[in-house]
């Protein structure tokens, strides 16, 4: 690898490495930076009021030394760590966060936040829990809300204008993306999933049109691959809430296996749906933030009577990328203490049996620490399905 | 001359100190064990024969620690971080705050210059930062616990340990050993990460000054200027810090006495 | 280490109150008439959860609730949660998730499995129900989860998921501005309710009946407000233990008339004890606030515990979901379903204008410092269940913004020199840890300890409490 790898590479886990590197420059130069977690937060507006939206990360390397003095451990420990590393002055370049009603360890903690950070914006959005059309009304008039006090923030009106101009340039975002995920739809891929999960977090910590460029940069650096340097191995898709950290997929590619599709928060969740063009901007993002990001936090109707049939409409997702990525395998990756996930583990193994794809399933408490027990499982596994 | 009896029974090690107005005049410890009764007797007799005398000789008994309900002979249970803040005020009367790091738990407490409790926090269950790690630790290095300490201050280059989690330290410390990392350096990792968790328990609560560190953890040398760095603020660790329990039982035992002898 | 006997028969817990002590028989009662429901077979029968608001809609439909946190509540008050925690575990699920939804999950399971009651269930079991009602709110997670998974081993029964969100508290916004579009979603979500009950109950919701229970449920809320207000009596006739008992007719049988009556009783009984001057503990040394957390089901005799100390528990937050109607800023509405939506939005913003009064406070913080005023409390007692995220997460931080912007105590001290000097200490608080089912997070050794450790730092106040 270290032969093939190349300086847009080198940078990229430079930027991953100094996580923020670039943010802290934009904010010296008095841009507004607003932090965010979870997928449900709608960027758009927030670049549309001329802020760059930040994504602030955990971090499993580092022990939590100061979070547990404010906030108790059965907290979601991805958040527990994101919580930790802020309240250690991580973050304090930020200007404000948007802590979204993504699962009770935000909105319990909200209050945690908001009184023992710097920042001088803080939002609460409240996501529904179901897709009906009231709740899509009720989302609306409360993205209307996110979008006023934004703008009493940063004293400026935010135009439809505004917003559709953020709508397009996120899509192109998403657009690349899916043209790097399709790069390993190749056998082996064109791309290791280290490479491409380091790409993404960093580019949630970059100006969208900077993300831009960099995917872009990517996507050239790849073609000139022409072909891939990887042998092949078992092909593996990871299910679960966000990953931020690489050292899972890596320990996956050390093993000799390839992760070359995902559910995660910080992969296909967040790329893979667009927003609408050409309609109202806000009911654009309503429906997308709302209804196609797809997260266990939100009810579905079972709307077929059966079990099969509700598993089928779930998680159709899981199905149609394991046909198009060609997987052998996947790892189901849970954090402890998360509720939305957690309650879903028997339909999700249920659901995996029913496709025929082998799975692992994995509950872990977002430290190094346990990487050395999830190496003999995942070989196991690995050799298993090899 | 009236004699005292002050017994701590842990959930790893027991102690006992039997104490008269002239001071202390034995002490004893062993590992608890599985029979906590049976633990509580050996240690009276072992310091009934080490003084030469006999039971009738012993005008009260005071029990504190994780089996202190089962000490049959006791006259009275004392919570041990109350008689911590008495054992450590009598050997170190400037302190107002005490970090008592045991095998299942790291408290901390608060006391006045007679010793007198007024505040306290335990660790969480899920929190980590107890003892326990330290055993796992010795475990893993096959060295004995007692010279973690010594290794761990010749450390050259400290690894940055993730977790102060008994559970998975062992998992990591296994990882980080095939990765040929020196024991010295691990350790100092581990008692990095140890004290970092610690002195988080110990801001939630805040500190007064003095600070004293006493409990088992407190004579792992590696583990005490880890929490000084971390803190970057002295501490005053008693002589005997796993003692000051049983020592502060026993000044219980002498309080009641002569509250008696009073009325 | 000794081992500690984990599933022991629980002792039963003493009651201060006629009124608390007569729960046990009445929840007991309404298991059975669950199952006698089902036998019938006359009545639709809905697992449903508590504080939804939803109470007078179901009545006056005729449906029968089954409060499934009940029933994994009872489960855990009999020591006899373990078998379906492990059952919920062996199908895949982590044993760090709410552990009522896990105990409900694997007897739901166990129950299909067999097609009858698992052998001995506790009071005769949960019953299959016609469809189960879930709630997303802003708060518990679980709640919209649960119901989906054991739909797993029910297919064929639906579910109707109602969404109840309510406006956070944001220091610099006022909910005013916001609740309007709030309200009207509340609004089409319980109606949405009631098309989904008349679907399934070929009924048609009589609106006049409604407007009747859910006038009863609101005369109910005041009168539990002045009820409970008694406890503001020194010595205080009836404490949070019992108040774990008397919590059943709050939030299990709102909108009928024998919860009334259950208020009207303990109202005069309390009144009674109060002109006897009879308090929960004989020698009230200590008025403590049980500030938060669910109770462990397996311990309630730790209030026991406490009482055996002096202690005694005047007031708690947990399960006092109600306040008072006539101090809530809500407006007025013919339409029933128009004002459960309003007091929904009323209840869980009460203390919002008066929170942002106050520098540093938050609606949470600020009830704890009005108990506090109100009952004459010396300290602060809450658990922390692992399992649930809900009502446990954000409590250590209550705590700390507490002790950072309430009035300390004042104290004298013997400084150097031997002069008494006066200084100030914050109100003492403690943590309790374990579950509110799973027992095998609990020990009673660690918790005695910390309890006694408790009282004698409240003691050294008592002693040198400065005037």
């Amino acid at each position: 690898m270290s032969e093939t790898q190349s300086n847009i590479f080198n940078k990229i886990e430079n930027d991953y490495k100094d996580y923020g590197f670039r943010a802290k420059e934009l904010a010296k130069e008095g841009k507004k930076l607003i932090g965010h977690v979870c997928s449900f937060v709608p960027l758009e507006i927030i670049t549309a009021a001329g802020c760059l939206p930040f994504r602030v990360r955990g971090d499993i390397h580092e022990p939590i030394t100061k979070g547990d003095a404010l906030l108790e451990t059965i907290v979601c420990p991805y958040y527990r760590s994101v919580f930790d590393l802020s309240v250690k002055g991580k973050y304090d370049f930020l200007s404000g966060l948007v802590i979204p009603h993504g699962c009770d360890s935000m909105v319990r903690s909200y209050s945690a936040w908001s009184y023992s950070l710097p920042y001088s914006y803080f939002h609460f959005l409240n996501i529904p829990t179901v897709c009906v059309e009231s709740s899509f009304e009720f989302f609306n008039a409360e993205l209307n809300t996110f979008r006023r006090s934004l703008e009493k923030f940063v004293g400026r009106t935010i135009t439809d204008h505004d917003l559709v101009q953020a709508i397009r340039i996120y899509n192109e975002t998403r657009d690349r993306v899916r043209a790097l995920y399709n790069l390993r739809k190749i056998d082996p891929p064109l791309l290791s999933g280290k490479e491409l999960t380091m790409a993404l977090t960093v580019g949630s910590s970059l100006p969208v049109d900077e993300f831009n460029a960099l995917l872009d940069q990517v996507l050239a650096e790849v073609d000139r691959r022409g072909q891939s340097h990887l042998k092949k191995g078992p092909r593996i898709l990871i299910d679960g809430a966000c990953i931020d950290n690489i050292e899972l997929i890596n320990l996956v590619e050390e093993l000799g296996g390839h992760v070359v599709a995902d559910t995660i928060c910080n992969g296909a969740r967040d790329y893979f749906p667009r927003t609408d063009e050409g309609g109202n901007p806000i009911e654009a993002l309503g429906r997308r933030y709302l209804d196609k990001v797809n997260c266990p936090k939100t009810y579905r109707e079972n709307k077929t009577g059966t079990f099969e049939g509700d598993i089928a409409s779930r998680f159709g997702d899981i199905g149609t990328y394991a046909k198009e990525f060609k997987v052998n395998g996947a790892i189901l990756y849970v954090y402890k203490y998360c509720d939305p996930f957690g309650f879903e583990v028997p339909a999700r193994k249920a659901y995996y049996q029913s496709i025929n794809v082998p799975l692992l399933h994995l509950e872990d408490v977002y430290s190094a620490g346990t990487m050395g027990q999830l190496r003999t499982r995942i070989q196991a596994f690995l050799e298993m399905i090899g | 001359m009236a004699f005292v009896l002050g017994i701590d029974i842990g959930s790893a090690a027991s102690k006992g100190i039997l104490l008269n107005d002239q001071g202390m005049q034995a002490s004893y410890e062993c590992p608890s064990g599985g029979d906590f009764k049976l633990t509580a007797e050996r240690i009276k007799k072992e310091l009934l024969s080490q003084t030469q005398k006999s039971e009738k000789e012993i005008s009260r008994t005071v029990a504190t620690g994780y089996g202190s309900t089962l000490v049959a002979f006791a006259d009275e249970v004392k919570p041990d971080m109350v008689c911590h803040g008495k054992g450590v005020s009598s050997l170190l009367p400037s302190v107002r705050t005490v970090i008592d790091v045991g095998d299942l738990y790291t408290k901390v407490l608060h006391i006045d210059g007679h010793g007198s409790m007024h505040n306290f926090l335990l660790s969480g269950k899920c929190a980590g930062g107890s003892g326990r790690i330290l055993q796992v630790i010795a475990k893993v290095l096959h060295v004995k616990v007692e010279e973690i300490g010594e290794l761990s201050l010749k450390s050259k280059k400290r690894i940055d340990f993730s977790t102060g989690c008994a559970v998975f330290a062992e998992s990591e410390a296994i990882s980080r050993l095939s990765q040929e990392v020196t024991k010295e350096d691990l350790l100092a990792g581990l008692h990095r990460a140890l004290a970092a968790q610690i002195n988080s328990l110990v801001e939630r609560i805040g500190v007064e000054q003095d600070v004293a560190m006493v409990g088992g953890g407190a004579r792992d040398v590696g583990l005490v200027q880890a929490l000084k760095e971390v803190r970057n603020q002295d501490i005053l660790v008693p002589p005997n810090p796993h003692m000051t329990a049983a020592l502060g039982a026993a000044l219980i035992a002498m309080e009641g006495l002569k509250d008696k002898i009073e009325t | 280490m000794a081992d500690e006997k984990k599933e022991v028969k629980p002792k039963k817990r003493m009651t201060a109150t006629q009124a608390a002590a007569s729960i046990g028989p009445m929840v007991k009662e309404f298991i059975t008439g669950t199952l006698r429901a089902r036998a019938e077979g006359k009545q639709k029968i809905a697992y449903t959860f508590i504080v939804c608001h939803h109470e007078e809609i179901f009545r006056a439909m005729d449906v029968v609730p089954v409060w499934t946190e009940n029933f994994a509540g009872i489960c855990g008050a009999k020591r006899d949660a373990e078998r379906f925690l492990q059952r919920a575990e062996s199908l895949g699920l982590s044993r760090s998730l709410c552990t009522y939804a896990l105990c409900g999950i694997g007897f739901d399971q166990w129950r299909e499995e067999l097609g009858q009651m698992p052998p001995d269930a506790p009071w005769g079991g949960q019953v299959r129900p016609d469809f189960m009602i879930s709630s997303g709110q802003i708060l518990c997670d679980p709640r919209s989860k649960w119901y989906q998974a054991s739909q797993q081993f029910m297919p064929d029964v639906p579910i109707y998921n109602i969404d109840l969100p309510y406006p956070l508290f944001q220091r610099d916004r006022d909910h005013r501005d916001v609740w309007d579009y709030y309200h009207q979603y509340i609004v089409k979500q319980l109606r949405g309710l009631v098309t989904f009950l008349e679907e399934q109950t070929k009924k048609k919701m009589d609106y006049d009946r409604l407007r009747e229970l859910v006038d009863l449920s609101d005369r109910t809320w005041n009168l539990i407000e002045e009820t409970y207000d008694l406890r503001k009596a020194v010595p205080c006739p009836m404490g949070t233990g019992d108040a774990m008992n008397t919590m059943v007719p709050i939030n299990f049988m709102m909108a009928t008339q024998q919860a009334y009556d259950f208020f009207v009783n303990l109202k005069k009984e309390l009144e009674e004890k109060i002109a006897k001057g009879e308090g929960e503990v004989e020698n009230e040394k200590y008025r403590l606030m049980w500030g938060g957390g669910l109770p462990a089901w397996f311990a309630l005799t730790d209030f026991n515990y406490f009482n055996s100390k002096g202690a005694s528990f005047p007031v708690e937050t947990t399960y006092r979901m109600v306040a008072p109607l006539n101090q809530m800023d809500i407006p007025e509405t013919k339409d029933p379903i128009e004002h459960l939506a309003w007091r929904w939005l009323g209840y869980w913003t009460f203390w919002y204008d008066k929170a942002k009064k106050r520098p540093g406070s938050e609606p949470d913080v600020e009830r704890l410092i009005n108990r506090i005023e109100e009952y004459k409390i010396d300290g602060v007692v809450m658990h922390e269940a692992f399992s649930c995220r809900t009502w446990h997460v954000g409590l250590i931080w209550q705590l700390h913004q507490l002790a950072k912007i309430y009035k300390p105590i004042p104290v004298f001290v013997t400084g150097k020199g031997g002069k008494k000097e006066k200084i100030y200490r914050e109100l003492p608080s403690l943590i309790l840890e374990s579950d509110i089912i799973d027992i095998t997070s609990y020990s009673e050794v660690d918790t005695k300890n910390k309890i006694d450790a408790f009282i004698e730092t409240l003691e050294s106040i008592r002693l040198n409490r400065a005037a």
